[in-house]
């Protein structure tokens, strides 16, 4: 029997209905930069910073930062936009931080918001045919590994404890056969370390297989995660990223900060992804996950799912029992069904739709193109193959992998499997233009936006973007995430992200002049 | 945590009815629609992975 018969009052349900209970949500996308020429004057960098300065100076989307935010990010090196979010240079990349969202909708919405602010500066500054922008991980030539990074706001009393988050561990590594986005090949065994047994190790002392045997694996972060918890985020790269920054009250709240997944191009994997994992720390909050299925070598079996190319995604348990990824899945969406269906629409239809994917998974994974993307860019590159007539080690596989997340609508091989009418959209081209300039207005995001807009508005020009400072020590406004000063006034702190402090930032900022 | 609410319950405009049927087309392998795909696909340039260089972030 199809899961349908189990859902047909879900099917039909759209996730905007209707917030996800008591979730904040936030992603954050670094993109990669394809220079379309074999000498380039310019570096990826140079293109990046021109398209941020376009963005702010000329366009003027929000306001860039007038003081130092750390180290690497010095006076100009990003800003707020209007909608809240932020965009930014990190590590030579361009990133975008979506506002706090408080449904699926918004935060997916809010996630093609960034991808069409940056696409649109690049085809305004007349660089399409130079340069594309890459919404992947990974690039094939040098192993470099870049992120996609969620956010979900968890009680304090989360229990944050190895023991604590062993589900959550489990969840992850498992997610992934819905969630990847594939890859070709794998980074190479020299540069590749994995955690075993406590020990961080090569993966060559492993016997794992080198990009030279691979032909395709359904993730491209797992060769880079190294680690089930630890607090940094560069070179020791974990399943759960321990670092304390609840980015909000302390005493409430805690931030779960996960870098293990894919940036997906698909807009129904996006949400999936936010939702399943919403939902699981949901029934960790609530004492209801699974505590029978803690993984034996959680980071070797991320590796091991994602390179199987039987997928068959067999797990080792400490339990000693040998469950497949799929199976473990079926466990959490089981305990999801009974604690967590009829709680709010968005909560029914991810059930719905994790029940469909799961099913599908048991069968030809061409039943998941559209909606999951690993299988998506396979069904691509094995048609190729076979018309074409190439082995998997044709250098062209890697090329329409990178192009399966280029975000030019006329190139990228997602908008053509999008054109084609195989994808299925959970927003609409006119949500995603709002949300370009518009912030949630459930979220502390709304006052935010208030924020940018007023120094935007009470600047002529682009005065708001000149890092000059004439006033002083002061600059004339720092903004962060959970607190904000205009010069001349206090600061103003927001500490809890469910409200939008709309009323006491226009009150706040009546009569300031900046 | 206790359930916390503020402002419109529905802050972007709705999304369009879903399609008859509801959800995704399943895909059509060999459908006369591919032969765009492919077109799409052939136009990629071959070196261009050889290209791409990305310096490591986060």
């Amino acid at each position: 029997m199809s899961w349908q018969h189990y859902f047909p009052e879900i099917w039909a349900a759209q996730p905007h209905e209707c917030m996800m209970l008591n979730r904040i949500f936030g992603l954050e996308t670094e993109y990669g930069l394809l220079i379309h020429e074999d000498r380039p004057d310019s570096s990826p960098t140079w293109f990046s910073q021109k398209i941020r300065d376009h963005l702010f100076h000329v366009q003027r989307r929000g306001v860039l930062d007038l003081h130092h935010r750390g180290h690497d990010e010095p006076p100009g090196n990003g800003g707020f936009l209007t909608n809240a979010g932020r965009i930014y240079m990190d590590m030579g990349h361009l990133e975008y931080a979506s506002p706090e969202c408080h449904s699926l909708t918004d935060v997916v919405a809010s996630d093609r918001a960034g991808d069409l602010l940056l696409q649109q500066t690049i085809e305004q500054l007349g660089f399409s045919d130079r340069v594309s922008l890459i919404k992947n991980n990974i690039d094939h030539e040098t192993d470099a590994t870049f992120g996609s990074h969620e956010n979900y706001l968890v009680s304090r009393r989360f229990p944050f404890s190895r023991r604590g988050m062993a589900p959550l561990v489990t969840f992850l590594v498992t997610r992934q056969i819905f969630t990847g986005s594939g890859r070709v090949g794998s980074a190479g065994p020299q540069d590749a370390w994995i955690q075993m047994d406590r020990l961080i190790i090569p993966r060559s002392t492993i016997g794992a297989r080198g990009r030279a045997s691979l032909p395709f694996q359904i993730s491209q972060r797992t060769d880079h995660i190294v680690n089930d918890f630890f607090e940094w985020v560069q070179h020791n790269r974990a399943i759960v990223n321990t670092r304390d920054e609840p980015l909000a009250d302390p005493n409430q709240y805690r931030r779960i900060h996960l870098l293990l997944g894919d940036s997906n191009m698909t807009e129904y994997a996006t949400a999936l992804k936010l939702g399943t994992t919403g939902l699981v720390l949901q029934l960790i909050e609530e004492g209801h996950a699974p505590q029978d299925l803690e993984i034996n070598e959680p980071v070797e079996a991320l590796q091991e799912i994602s390179q199987d190319q039987e997928r068959r995604w067999s797990v080792q348990l400490q339990s000693h029992e040998t469950m497949s990824a799929l199976e473990i899945q079926e466990r959490f969406l089981d305990c999801a069904l009974k604690y967590c269906k009829g709680q709010d629409e968005e909560t029914d239809w991810v059930l719905a739709q994790w029940a469909s994917v799961l099913h599908d998974l048991h069968g030809d994974y061409q039943k998941l193109v559209g909606r999951v993307d690993w299988a998506s860019k396979l069904w691509l590159l094995e048609s190729f193959r076979e018309a074409e007539h190439l082995d998997w080690d044709d250098p062209m596989l890697k090329s329409l992998d990178l192009e399966y997340h280029n975000l030019n609508q006329a190139k990228g091989l997602y908008y053509g499997l999008l054109d084609e009418g195989r994808v299925p959209r959970l927003t609409t081209d006119a949500l995603i233009r709002i949300a370009m300039e518009e912030a949630p207005k459930n979220t502390r995001a709304y006052g935010r936006s208030a924020l940018v807009k007023h120094l935007l508005k009470d600047r002529s020009g682009s005065e708001a973007n000149q890092l000059t400072e004439s006033g002083g020590l002061f600059p004339s406004y720092v903004i962060n995430w959970s607190i904000f000063q205009v010069r001349g006034r206090a600061p103003f702190p927001m500490p809890d992200p469910f409200r939008t402090y709309l009323d006491d930032v226009r009150v706040h900022l009546e009569s300031v002049i900046v | 945590m206790p359930e916390r609410r503020e402002g419109p319950v529905d802050p972007m405009p709705k999304s369009p009815p879903p399609e008859e049927g509801g959800g995704p087309r399943r895909p059509e392998p060999g459908s006369p629609d591919k032969d765009n795909l492919m077109k799409r696909m052939r136009k990629v340039d071959p070196k261009q992975a050889e290209r791409y260089r990305q310096r490591t972030g986060e």
